[in-house]
């Protein structure tokens, strides 16, 4: 069998087992793998209604078909659950290495299931598997402690998934690391390893993954590495990165400042790229990728990987800190603790946003770098103010009586898109599978960067949203990374490689389209919060003020019309309940 | 990249750990340490055999790419190239120990030695090259070119 291995690593840790199971290759055909996959298996591995905090609850791991090829971005690996801060489908996404070493070892996915008596590190030696205890040796490291202790403990070549301390102590938004510097970082996954007493696994694989023809495979890559990858579009993301978009959301108005009270950053010339690119020291890449968008910096002592425009966005501006140095330190001790860091940005602007009105004095103030540089190792040992600051957004507004100051979608923090000033971002917000996130479709690309969509109205955008979130879907179900942007072309051509026949863009969007359908019958089915954003969005006595968006506001009636055109033009009724005639169109073997 | 590439060439499948050059990544310092045949610059391997079955043949290397592993090698190097005569080999091993860049191994399958022979004049590791600092400096075919590994 080319490019999928065909075994599942079913890992119980309640009983310390491992068994291995043939990988059902009925749903590998449909669904192919990374989401499509996991949504397949969620859906049957997850008790309908199941508490996402308990035992029954698994954590999938699931890899993509070119994941151990030479195919461009396809490392990245699908840390997937159901999430326990949404309470619905919850798939992030980590660079690195993990998944094709996963491959090598002779793995499409590991089902994590159960919860340990005392905290586990599971190690992963082709078809010899151990489970180690973590306490006194791993227990308690830090992100890049724990890397260096496993890789001296147990294999210099490993790979390793890891939780930090934030993960330990169940914070909301602990995320996953893979290759320290790579988060799976959106959803609480890392609090549900946490819950699990599992702090890490490693894996060393010395297998092969095979291709069919392996010399003309190689030609194709080499010609679409050329034609496709290295772009000067892509390339822009090695030379700049997403850091170029602090600038241009600054000055499009939609730059969340100072929790979400502006969209125009006065600091935002001490954190925009120009700034960084000063304290640049290299570039680096993921294991199958050439376009090296991982980029270092030094300073104020500190020497790591990004910031990335969401955590320049969420911990610079939405916090008032135009401080280079400070935003180095917090995005660093957020990467060891484990946090992710646009819900940590999030959350300490809302605090900072209480403290300022006078509502409750948590110490923190816009701007102030002192106390905001001890917010993350508080909340990560939820001591001191950080024992609040962990409730989360949504839990700490409400707590103070203020919620509509948690800038949130279904309990998930928003990243860093003001939709006042980008009107396609509420709806993306709205209908997002996951809770507030942007990368299921990205409307500020055209509504603010190639101009092509007017930011200010909601005209068109149902069907906008829609083509977008499905080529989403198909491009994290190969996995591709959105850093090569790789067309349905590209992605036919690919594919045609695995299913060995002619593949067209059509049958690729309709597997994206599938892949999306299956999401909202599984958060149907664990049921999900009603799909709208924050009021501050569209009310209008929250319109800004200053910024291109000043004075704009989408309103209500307007944000519910679009909504109920999404849910048609997708084929689901006013609910939002796929029709029986679109699930049957789909091929979808699942009802609720 | 380098190691799926070569894997891939010369094993008909993805598989590093059968690869003929390895790069090293530190995960935390996000280095990485290249490890390459030196070929005649070296030629350790060639004098251990006790069966001559290390032999120096002429090579044409055309570097393919698209950083600068290009213009750093001319874009075209002539030299030598030890290859692994395998009706000769016996697998005795004494290559294996006295390799200074431990690339030259037993064969998983066809139990002979097996090391790096430029691809027959296209190495799919410098066309693949995803670092313009490593490989095109470390795979030199000439002896008066030649720069240790870890230089």
């Amino acid at each position: 069998m080319d490019f999928y291995r065909g075994n599942v690593l079913r890992i119980d840790l309640s009983a310390q087992e491992a068994t291995v199971e043939p990988l059902n290759m009925e749903w590998a055909e449909k669904y192919v793998g990374g989401k499509g996959l996991f949504l397949r298996y969620l859906w049957e591995e997850v008790p309908p209604n199941v508490d996402p905090w308990a035992p029954e609850n698994p954590i999938l791991v699931v890899t993509g078909p070119f994941a151990g090829t030479n195919v461009a971005t396809a490392s990245r690996v699908l840390v997937g659950c159901k999430s326990p801060v949404t309470g619905i489908l919850n798939d992030s996404y980590s660079g690195g290495s993990f998944a094709s070493e996963m491959k090598f070892a002779g793995y499409d996915a590991f089902i994590i299931t159960g919860q340990a008596r005392e905290p586990l590190v599971v190690t992963i030696k082709d078809d010899v598997i151990t489970f180690v205890p973590a306490m006194g040796r791993y227990w308690g490291l830090r992100t890049s402690e724990l890397e260096a202790a496993l890789l001296a403990d147990f294999d210099a070549n490993a790979k390793i998934l890891s939780i930090g301390p934030a993960g330990e102590r169940e914070i909301p938004w602990a995320c996953v690391s893979t290759d320290q510097y790579h988060k799976a970082g959106r959803g609480g996954h890392g609090a549900l390893m946490g819950r699990k007493g599992l702090k890490a696994i490693a894996v060393r694989g010395t297998g092969r993954v095979t291709v069919g023809d392996a010399k003309a495979f190689l030609t194709d890559m080499y010609r679409m590495q050329g034609e496709n990858v290295l772009t000067p579009d892509n390339m822009a993301q090695n030379e700049e990165g997403t850091a170029v978009l602090a600038q241009m959301m600054s000055d499009a108005g939609i730059i969340p400042t100072r929790n979400w009270s502006t969209g125009t950053f006065e600091g935002i010339g001490n954190i925009n790229s120009a700034s960084f690119l000063k304290i640049r020291t290299k570039n680096c890449s993921c294991t199958q990728c050439a376009i090296a968008c991982r980029q270092f910096h030094v300073a104020g002592g500190v020497a790591s990987e990004g910031p990335e425009y969401e955590t320049i966005a969420l911990c610079g501006a939405n916090c008032g800190i135009g401080d280079i140095e400070a935003l180095m330190k917090f995005n660093h001790a957020c990467d060891e603790l484990g946090l992710d860091t646009i819900s940590s940005g999030s959350v300490v602007g809302l605090a900072m946003d209480l403290t300022e009105k006078g509502v409750k004095d948590f110490g923190l103030h816009f701007g102030e770098a002192g106390p905001y540089l001890q917010a993350p190792e508080l909340i990560a040992n939820r001591e001191g103010i950080g024992a609040e600051l962990a409730l989360g957004s949504r839990a700490l507004a409400a707590k103070y009586g203020r919620p509509e100051l948690a800038m949130e979608v279904k309990n998930l923090e928003l990243p860093g898109y003001d939709a006042r000033g980008a009107f396609g971002m509420s709806l993306s917000y709205a209908t997002s599978d996951r809770g507030g996130c942007h990368m299921r479709v990205w409307p500020v690309g055209d509504e603010i960067i190639t101009g092509t969509l007017a930011p200010d109205s909601l005209e068109g955008k149902a069907a906008y949203v829609i083509d977008g979130q499905d080529y989403q879907a198909m491009e994290f179900t190969g996995i591709w990374c959105a850093f090569w942007a790789a067309g349905l072309d590209q992605m036919a051509l690919l594919m045609s490689h695995v299913w060995k026949r002619e593949v067209t863009e059509k049958e690729l969007r309709a597997v994206g389209e599938c892949v999306w359908n299956l999401g909202r019958l599984f958060n149907l089915r664990e049921g999900i919060e009603a799909d709208a954003v924050p009021a501050k969005f569209y009310a209008e006595e929250y319109a800004l003020t200053e910024g291109p968006p000043a004075g704009r506001s989408i309103g209500a009636k307007a944000l519910g019309d679009a909504i109920a055109e999404y849910y048609t033009l997708r084929g689901w009724d006013a609910q939002g309940v796929p029709t029986e005639a679109k699930l049957v169109e789909l091929g979808i073997d699942v009802r609720l | 990249m380098c190691e799926l590439a070569c894997s891939a060439f010369h094993e008909g499948a993805f598989q590093p750990s059968c690869a003929r050059l390895f790069a090293a990544v530190n995960p935390i310092s996000a280095t990485i340490k290249g490890r390459t045949c030196l070929q005649s610059g070296c030629a350790k391997c060639q004098e251990a055999c006790p069966n001559d079955a290390i032999v120096t043949r002429s090579i044409a290397v055309t570097p393919l790419g698209l950083f600068a592993s290009k213009e750093k090698n001319g874009g075209f190097v002539e030299g030598h190239v030890l290859v692994v005569d395998e009706s000769k080999c016996t697998n005795c091993g004494e290559c294996y120990d006295v390799c200074p860049t431990d690339v030259i191994h037993e064969h998983p399958s066809r139990h002979v030695a097996f090391k790096c022979d430029l691809c027959d004049g296209e190495p799919q590791c410098i066309a693949f090259c995803q670092n313009e600092n490593v490989l095109a400096v470390d795979l030199k075919v000439d002896k008066a070119d030649m720069v240790p590994a870890d230089a």
